[in-house]
């Protein structure tokens, strides 16, 4: 019993010490230690990120953090290397607090209750959030949709806003974008929401784009952000400083072009008022 | 905490959030969704299961074949996959009228509930096969000599004893059924799994809320494992099941 007792005790004593060690590292000592930058992003969301026709896993996010990559790169001074896994509106926040992806890079909206749990960087695309139908659909925007069947994904802040501004609408929660966008396709529902650039991005990849129309105004503002663990003001200040460094260099608006210029997978003008408030985020140097 | 402190974890714990607000009504109706899948499932699943059973193993090739069919085609398929099956697949075939009227009546809830019949039945089918196929063929042929029909002696006499011989695997069985019910998120019907995610994504308190699901289904399973065990003792037949007795003296 006793010599149960100690085994007990020195290993609650060792894991104390490995635990309060885990907890206590940033970000940036995590990447230096192990090696890798790990992004969490979206496999399902053109032209975000995506697997494109060529079976690539590419998108206007994923080429973001690939200039942060190299600004971590600089910042420690050695070669890292860069890993993506798959997160969802659902997943992506534990992803982040569990320690399996160092920043989450995709479509997250940054809003004021998801600051409680992670920070945000930079804005780096303004969308608001919309509704698709099929051509044909009585439905125009908010006001059309209570008693319809809404169709969005778990823990989006879509589902959440119809959820309280609109009750009477039925909502049909699905765990990620593919599952919603055929339920959508067969008729189980009558409208899918989530954000324009997003619906944007379904409707050009559909078989059939003509057959897809975006209602509504933005019945939200969503700006975009790159979520990573609270308290880590130096990783957020490299993330930020990449982000700025683009912003001011012009890497930023070829990458913007690249995807959403005339040419782009989506073209998708930016408004002058969103290119303000995209350079007034620099802060000068 | 002082002593999650001292293990150097750092998470503000707040079981509040399970029944502050809406969440407790949330967990209220993903637990009665669950049951109500469940009980459906279970319903169905056993009917499909006992005829399917017992098809196996009457003395006529062309049923027998079919009940093989039946139970290899639908028990070699993962659940998850049959439920996509049944929810997105199957209503495209139906004509445009009956799937709009499938759309308004909770599509989502009927698809999981027959995909977790009939794959759930495959796999009772075999259980009940196993109980009937441990009854000696004597008692068959002692039935039938009394002047009962083939037919009359299943019904009467070889089912009743292998419902009973059966409990414990069913009772397994029937666990299975509670936990894949689960997977009804994925076609977007909102049981006790999506709420407690649900709470986890509102709130970002994912230790509270998945320790929460944990309970509730230990707390099901328990019930029902309880239950069944309160059938076995109640139906038995004395003597029919080997026990292990007290000695004598």
């Amino acid at each position: 019993m006793r010599r149960v007792l100690s085994i007990v005790a020195v290993a609650m004593v060792v894991l104390g010490l490995a635990v309060t060690g885990w907890a206590a590292e940033s970000t940036l000592e995590k990447i230096n230690r192990t090696g890798v930058f790990t992004v969490g992003t979206r496999t399902a969301s053109p032209p975000f990120g995506y697997i494109n026709k060529q079976n690539e896993w590419v998108g206007f996010s994923i080429d973001l953090t690939k200039l942060v990559h190299k600004n971590i790169e600089k910042k420690l001074n050695k070669s890292i290397k860069f890993e993506l896994k798959e997160s969802l509106p659902a997943t992506r926040i534990p992803l982040l607090t569990s320690g399996a992806v160092d920043l989450i890079a995709g479509t997250m909206t940054d809003t004021r209750p998801r600051r409680d749990s992670v920070d945000f960087s930079l804005t780096f695309f303004v969308t608001g959030a919309q509704f698709l139908v099929k051509e044909g659909s009585p439905i125009r925007g908010i006001q059309d949709i209570p008693g319809k069947r809404v169709g969005s994904q778990q823990g989006s802040t879509n589902e959440r806003i119809i959820r309280e501004r609109v009750p009477q609408a039925q909502l049909v929660v699905f765990p990620d974008q593919a599952a919603a966008f055929t339920a959508l396709v067969q008729g189980r529902v009558d409208t899918y929401t989530n954000d324009g650039i997003q619906l944007a991005g379904l409707k050009a990849k559909a078989s059939n784009p003509a057959e897809w129309k975006i209602v509504g105004d933005f019945y939200s503002y969503e700006p975009y952000g790159m979520a990573m663990r609270k308290n880590d003001s130096d990783f957020r200040a490299v993330v930020n400083n990449a982000l700025m460094e683009a912003i001011e260099g012009g890497e930023y608006f070829n990458l913007y072009d690249k995807w959403f210029g005339p040419k782009g997978e989506l073209p998708y003008p930016m408004t002058d008022d969103v290119k303000s408030f995209l350079m007034y985020q620099v802060v000068p140097k | 905490m002082p002593l999650t402190a001292f293990l150097g974890i750092q998470y503000d714990f707040q079981w509040s959030v399970l029944w502050t607000g809406e969440h407790g009504r949330w967990l209220v109706q993903g637990i009665w969704t669950t049951v109500r899948l469940s009980a459906l499932g279970w319903v169905f699943a056993g009917l499909l299961g006992i005829l399917v059973g017992a098809l196996r193993t009457v003395p006529f090739a062309p049923l027998r074949a079919l009940a093989v069919f039946y139970v290899e085609f639908f028990r070699n398929v993962p659940l998850l996959v049959w439920l996509f099956f049944w929810y997105f697949g199957v209503p495209q075939m139906l004509p445009r009228a009956a799937q709009d009227w499938l759309n308004v009546h909770g599509p989502e809830f009927w698809s999981v509930v027959v995909g977790l019949s009939v794959y759930h039945g495959a796999r009772m089918s075999e259980v009940i096969r196993a109980g009937i196929q441990s009854i000696p063929k004597t008692l068959l042929e002692a039935s039938v000599a009394t002047g009962l029909s083939v037919g009359q002696a299943y019904r009467l006499i070889i089912i009743p004893i292998a419902l009973r011989l059966i409990i414990p695997p069913a009772t397994n069985e029937s666990l299975n059924l509670l936990k894949n019910s689960s997977l009804a998120l994925t076609v977007g019907v909102a049981e006790l799994t999506f709420m407690t995610r649900q709470i986890e994504t509102y709130t970002a308190k994912a230790f509270e809320a998945l320790t929460a699901g944990t309970l509730i289904y230990l707390a099901l399973c328990l019930g029902i494992a309880s239950i069944m065990g309160q059938v076995e003792r109640y139906f038995r037949i004395p003597g029919l099941i080997a026990r292990v007795e007290r000695a004598e003296h």
